[in-house]
């Protein structure tokens, strides 16, 4: 599983950003920092294709 | 030794749960016994083995400060009192080199050849005791723990003044074997600190240093105690005049934790520099030999308990309830319940009265021989199920059995079964109906409501324990939010189908919340987080379809928070009135174009 401390997060509230931590299918307790709600969206970076 | 004799008990000691299957009423539980290799029916416990035996070991029970022989009783009050060998340490089995605890036994006790023992047992309710681990202070390099030998933990110095202990109960101190005529007690000590050690107050390390202290002054008016405290927490039953009396026996209660400990190399004496917080200043306080109040913590091996169990634990480690007032013995498995420390640290008084709740919840369901099962349970339609499995993983409570390799179809232990929903949600190919919640009754309900004046409608789906109860609180107590909102209950936000959101905003809805119980709080043990879970990939599928996933809104709201119930609300009130006629308009077309290649392409399926 990917697992990432530093993920991007979006709330969907007030739409204030900030990092967090995130780890794929693992549900985890998250609060936006700014008003407090609990819709707050990770936003992990997609893998760039290679080659 | 009660328990020992009595006719209904079954004491299996030395062994270890391997695997728990079943419901409550028909538990199976699987059980290693360790081999012993000493017969305990025949064994007299005449200790002729242990003064043979050559090997020395450190004692565990004595915390290291006697050593023990390969052939042992772990502890003085062992039931049943005969003795077991560490094969570990021991010469008889490999290499065969020694066999002497064999010559000598009269009674022909000791078997080497013993093997584990795996036991199988059907029970109606299973009690989870799994007991504690104390602290391990090494990572307070401050005081000295690994450095200097006069530094004790309270379990070591409780060894140590034990009538059984190493010094059979006379106290000394470590560096020279002499009575010390001081003893400093630090308290606290990995307990309620967020930066090393535990956030929680362990609750019983007050009362054991009080208790030590009034020992010491019993065993010699020349030991002088020090308690050196952030609070003397002293909360129960008589335990404000214990205090008091340690206070009138002369030991003396210092306000401030020790920053440092040294010792002076030639005394081997401790020297504590704290600040009195009660006078703010900064003093020395030379002591013989100092003692940690260690703190509590969940038993290593408990988590395979929990995983065994199904259960979860709380941010603390120990094991979470299913209702911290109303239900505190109950595990949130049924026929599960938990006693002594399993989900909070405990005195002994507590753990009696635990322990009583516990086996008299259990008594009750057994005295009665038949559980009603609840109402709204899950049912498998097994044509439609495809055995992928998925709603066995995310049963919170192991009441769905699938056999995935095998593809035999999921089928529900009703009474196992609490009726969250969850299954029924994740599953892919509506093989699952939730019986008085089912799909049909609430995409009903998201028709009806969406009807009419679709702008003007905030679709709230809200668990029926915690933003259901919220809701109702709201309205009792006569808080003002917006009427704009419809909310429609289900068991569980754990309920909450992909397609439902996805119906509502297909019909014209602005906004649509997803709301349940708070995290940890969940009546269904974790059911609520794949509610999150589903609720993030929703986001995700909103964007790329072209829908601002902001539409879609998650919140944890408990049945006292009716403020912030109508809060919330209110919230969504306003971001209800930014969301444009166009935007509807064109979400309706986007998830109708979308549904109707679903459509076709299982209808494609079907065909074929």
């Amino acid at each position: 599983m990917a697992e990432d401390n530093n993920t991007k997060m979006k709330c969907m509230r007030c739409g204030h950003e900030f990092f967090g931590h995130y780890e794929k299918g693992v549900a985890e307790e998250r609060s936006c920092p700014k008003c407090g709600s609990f819709s707050v969206r990770p936003l992990p970076e997609k893998k760039k294709p290679t080659g | 030794m009660d328990v020992g004799r009595h006719p209904n008990i079954t004491l299996l000691t030395y062994s270890e749960v391997e695997d728990v299957s079943g419901y409550i009423g028909n538990f199976k539980v699987k059980m290693r016994r360790k081999a012993k290799y000493v017969d305990e029916s025949t064994c007299n416990a005449c200790e002729e083995c242990v003064k043979v035996c050559p090997v020395v070991v450190p004692d565990e029970f004595q915390m290291g400060f006697a050593s023990r022989r390969a052939i042992y009783i772990p502890f003085p009050q062992a039931v049943p009192s005969s003795y077991l060998i560490d094969m570990e340490a021991c010469l008889g089995n490999f290499p065969i080199a020694c066999g002497k605890c064999m010559d000598v036994c009269d009674q022909n006790s000791i078997n080497y050849d013993m093997k584990d023992e795996i036991i199988e047992v059907e029970v109606g309710t299973i009690i989870v005791s799994p007991g504690i681990d104390m602290y391990d202070p090494t990572e307070h390099d401050e005081y000295g723990y690994t450095k200097f030998e006069n530094v004790l933990t309270s379990m070591e110095f409780e060894r140590l003044m034990g009538p059984t202990g190493p010094t059979a109960g006379e106290i000394i101190r470590p560096s020279d074997r002499k009575m010390p005529r001081t003893v400093g007690f630090i308290q606290c000590v990995g307990s309620r600190s967020r930066k090393k050690g535990n956030p929680y107050c362990s609750n019983i390390c007050c009362m054991n240093t009080v208790k030590e202290t009034l020992l010491l002054s019993e065993y010699s008016s020349d030991i002088k105690s020090k308690v050196f405290y952030m609070d003397m927490r002293t909360f129960g039953k008589g335990f404000e005049d214990f205090l008091k009396r340690s206070k009138e026996h002369g030991a003396i209660y210092i306000r401030g934790i020790p920053g440092e400990i040294e010792e002076d190399p030639r005394t081997k004496n401790l020297i504590l520099t704290i600040e009195d917080t009660m006078t703010g200043k900064i003093e020395q306080h030379e002591v013989e030999m100092v003692v940690l109040a260690t703190g509590i913590t969940p038993r290593v091996d408990s988590e395979g308990i929990r995983k065994l169990l199904t259960l979860t634990t709380t941010s603390d480690g120990f094991l979470m309830e299913q209702h911290p007032k109303l239900k505190p013995v109950e595990a949130p498995t049924a026929g599960v319940f938990l006693s002594g420390c399993a989900e909070s640290p405990k005195d002994v008084r507590e753990s009696v009265q635990q322990a009583g709740a516990a086996a008299a919840k259990a008594q009750i369901l057994m005295g009665q021989g038949k559980v009603k099962v609840e109402a709204i349970t899950a049912s498998v339609d097994s044509e439609h199920c495809t055995c992928c499995g998925i709603c066995a993983k995310v049963c919170p409570y192991s009441a769905i059995t699938v056999d995935v390799k095998n593809k035999i179809p999921a089928t529900v232990t009703e009474a196992a079964c609490h009726g969250c929903g969850t299954c029924s949600a994740e599953c892919p190919f509506d093989a699952i109906t939730m019986k008085h919640f089912t799909d049909k009754q609430l995409l009903s309900m998201v028709d009806n409501y969406l009807e009419e004046k679709q702008k003007e409608k905030i679709i709230v789906f809200a668990c029926n324990w915690c933003s259901y109860a919220g809701a109702d609180f709201a309205g009792i107590s006569r808080l003002q939010y917006p009427d704009t909102c419809r909310i429609i209950r289900t068991m569980c936000s754990g309920r909450v189908d992909e397609k439902f959101v996805l119906r509502a905003f297909e019909l014209g809805a602005p906004i649509v919340l997803v709301s349940g119980c708070h995290y940890a709080d969940c009546t269904y043990i974790n059911a609520n987080r794949w509610a999150q879970l589903r609720v993030e990939k929703l986001w995700n599928k909103l964007e790329r379809l072209g829908i601002r996933p902001e539409r879609l809104q998650l919140e944890w709201i408990a049945a006292s928070e009716a403020v912030k119930f109508a809060k919330v609300m209110k919230e969504m009130e306003e971001m209800r009135k930014k969301v444009t006629i166009e935007e509807i308009k064109e979400t309706e077309k986007i998830l109708k174009q979308e549904r109707e290649k679903k459509e076709a392409r299982e209808k494609k399926k079907k065909k074929k």
